[in-house]
């Protein structure tokens, strides 16, 4: 994983300037199908509210509803796990394939295991792990982490994609057809769904009352995997219970409507008892989600069903690429979960925002993301995790600030050196200067002209 | 001390105060008046075709027309017995040309129809056919997935499965294609026991 902090991978995004506007523009027409979708629901703002509501509740009860989670699922034959981290669920994951001898296994979206780095762990274990969403499949050949959340390979061109197909599945060289390579996919994973003995997936939702939990697609490709395999392996984060069956009825109806503008997944499967003869597992996994929970400003962020709105809309994340959030989950959630994993790592991520507040305006549970990013920036200044420059910066102008005749020097210095010398403030050291020209300084502060005038 | 004790130690420690459960029915301004005709309208646009038939043997005419006798036809529904069929192992079920499976109802709002797995004879089998037609009943469409929950809050399945239209995809370049994994096309029969045939024929 890179060592660069968001600004210089965005500013490597950045260098291509009409690949920029292409990745904007196609994300913004994702945003643009939402809003289409959302006017067609009058109830929306009520479903939204209801949501965030269900939420609060779960999060209030998530022991008793955890709890009575495992009892219903072991009661419906299921094997229930629990992971107190990443290192554990991998080890879950890994004894379980052993068990049963399979060093092949296909895996359809879970943005949880990219956060465990599961594929990385069984390839060092020697397991082969085939990633069944087409989109996911991409990347992964391309040796990439999906860049959005639910369009895995969105800042890939289909000439790119084209290529990546020519040297992995053999297509011919130059055809970037989607409807071609789609097909093409669909040939090279249905032998995988066929031979493969074991089959890992993802979770949306959780229903504490019955046990069951639900996966929703539209390729079918969890379906296919889990449906052929002996063994299903599920996982999710602690996060994903709601408490009753009728529940999913507002959950289902916001979720595709919000992420891709359809008025639901073509699948939405719900997984309650194994087939006959099957292994069914769920691995509950927490990995910081307990601590999340306790701070009082950030366990909203927990109420997220990683639906991506908030990406589609983000004007950083539309013109800087998934790729340079450098973290599983990208765009402003991933903004507010990231910080809790490693507040070090993810330090320059709640920076990574103009605190517009479009985010919290399309979230359909309601998460305060903008407020939950300007606190985090607090808590990491605090907390001495801001850059160097930047904690530098803010301490001068503390100084100038409460310095009355320095902070006049200052500006009349700066005003002058801008009107006389502007080729000292227009170069590439000023950070202000870059895609912009600086504008012409004004002969006197608003202090002096304020003093000339109040008679 | 289990991870499973830890984790539940550390979020009953760390979890706010009790919240309560909002009330779940929704205000219905503003519906379409016909669920049947917002459902056809739904389906149509999201990749799928309907179609209103008077019963069965009306569907097993459609059929016949669509796929000759070389193809692999598997049907889960006496009222086509013609073309029942036992199945072994799910992986067989490759090369099914069309599944045909009775559904429980199906929903207005996004058009998805609602089946169990004792109507399935395989799970995998709506998935792996490389088409899929489903049969619910016309009157059996309710509007929303409110009231889809409310039918379905207490059935019994080990697993079940809204379906609406075919498998698809957008992954590259935001192209829609239809047939990502699973079938290339949907086809949802509705029955309305008080229409004519007369003019079909």
């Amino acid at each position: 994983m890179s060592k660069q902090d968001h600004a210089a991978l965005a500013d490597a995004f950045n260098k291509d300037e009409s690949r920029v506007d292409w990745h904007d523009q196609t994300l913004w027409f994702v945003r643009e199908k939402r809003d289409k979708a959302v006017n067609k629901v009058p109830e929306w703002e009520w479903l939204r509210e209801t949501a965030s509501q269900i939420k609060n509740n779960v999060l209030s009860n998530l022991s008793e509803y955890l709890t009575q989670f495992e009892a219903q699922a072991v009661q419906n034959g299921v094997v229930v796990h629990w992971a107190a981290d990443a290192n554990e669920h991998n080890e879950i994951v890994y004894g379980l394939l052993k068990k049963h001898g399979v060093d092949r296994m296909v895996k359809s979206k879970s943005m949880l295991t990219e956060e465990c780095h599961l594929n990385e762990f069984l390839a060092e274990k020697g397991v082969d792990v085939v990633d069944t969403d087409l989109g996911e499949r991409v990347v992964q050949l391309a040796g990439e982490p999906p860049s959005h959340i639910v369009l895995p390979c969105i800042h890939k061109k289909k000439e790119e994609i084209g290529e990546i197909f020519h040297e992995h599945l053999g297509t011919p060289a130059g055809n970037a057809d989607p409807q071609f390579l789609t097909h093409a996919a669909r040939l090279h994973l249905r032998e995988k769904f066929l031979t493969r003995k074991a089959a890992l997936t993802g979770v949306n939702f959780a229903v504490a009352e019955t046990g069951e939990f639900v996966v929703c697609t539209n390729e079918g490709n969890a379906d296919m995997g889990a449906h052929l395999a002996d063994i299903h392996i599920a996982c999710m984060g602690i996060e994903k219970l709601i408490p009753e069956r009728k529940h999913l009825g507002v959950f289902l109806r916001l979720l595709t409507r919000s992420a891709t503008g359809q008025p639901v997944t073509t699948y939405s499967s719900h997984f309650k008892k194994p087939r006959p003869g099957q292994e069914m597992h769920i691995v509950l996994v927490d990995n910081g989600r307990s601590t999340q929970l306790g701070k009082k400003d950030f366990r909203n962020s927990l109420k997220c069903i990683r639906c991506a709105a908030c990406f589609n809309t983000c004007p950083v994340y539309r013109r800087s690429g998934g790729h340079s959030y450098h973290t599983a989950v990208a765009g402003p959630i991933g903004s507010i979960l990231s910080p809790n994993l490693d507040m070090k790592k993810y330090a320059d991520l709640p920076f990574a925002s103009t605190l517009c507040g479009s985010c919290s305006n399309v979230c359909p549970v309601k998460i305060d993301i903008h407020d939950q990013l300007y606190k985090w920036r607090q808590v990491i200044v605090q907390e001495g995790y801001a850059p160097v420059a930047k904690k530098l910066m803010m301490k001068t102008m503390t100084w100038v600030l409460s310095h009355p005749s320095v902070y006049h020097t200052a500006g009349k210095a700066g005003r002058w050196f801008m009107l006389n010398t502007p080729f000292t403030v227009n170069n590439g050291l000023n950070p202000w200067w870059k895609g912009r020209e600086m504008p012409e300084a004004p002969r006197e502060s608003f202090g002096q002209w304020y003093k000339r005038n109040r008679k | 001390m289990s991870s499973k004790d830890k984790i539940l130690t550390a979020v009953k420690a760390s979890q706010p105060e009790q919240r309560e459960l909002p009330p779940l029915e929704p205000p219905t301004e503003g519906r379409p008046a016909d669920p049947a005709k917002q459902f056809v309208e739904v389906l149509e646009a999201i990749g799928g075709r309907a179609y209103i038939v008077s019963g069965w043997e009306r569907i097993g005419m459609i059929l016949k027309e669509a796929y000759t006798a070389d193809k692999r036809v598997v049907s889960g529904c006496a009222g086509l017995g013609f073309m029942m069929e036992s199945i072994d192992d799910p992986h067989s079920l490759e090369n099914v040309e069309l599944a045909v499976l009775e559904g429980h109802f199906g929903v207005a709002e996004n058009g998805a129809c609602w089946i169990t797995e004792d109507r399935m004879m395989e799970r995998a089998l709506p998935f792996i056919a490389q088409n899929l037609a489903l049969v619910i009943h016309k009157k059996d469409i309710v509007p929303t997935m409110y009231e889809a929950y409310q039918r379905i809050a207490d059935a019994e399945y080990g697993f079940g499965t809204f379906i609406a239209g075919p498998s698809k995809t957008a992954d590259i370049e935001q192209s829609l294609v239809l047939g990502a994994h699973g079938p290339r096309s949907m086809t949802v029969f509705l029955i309305d026991e008080g229409m004519s045939d007369a003019g079909f024929y």
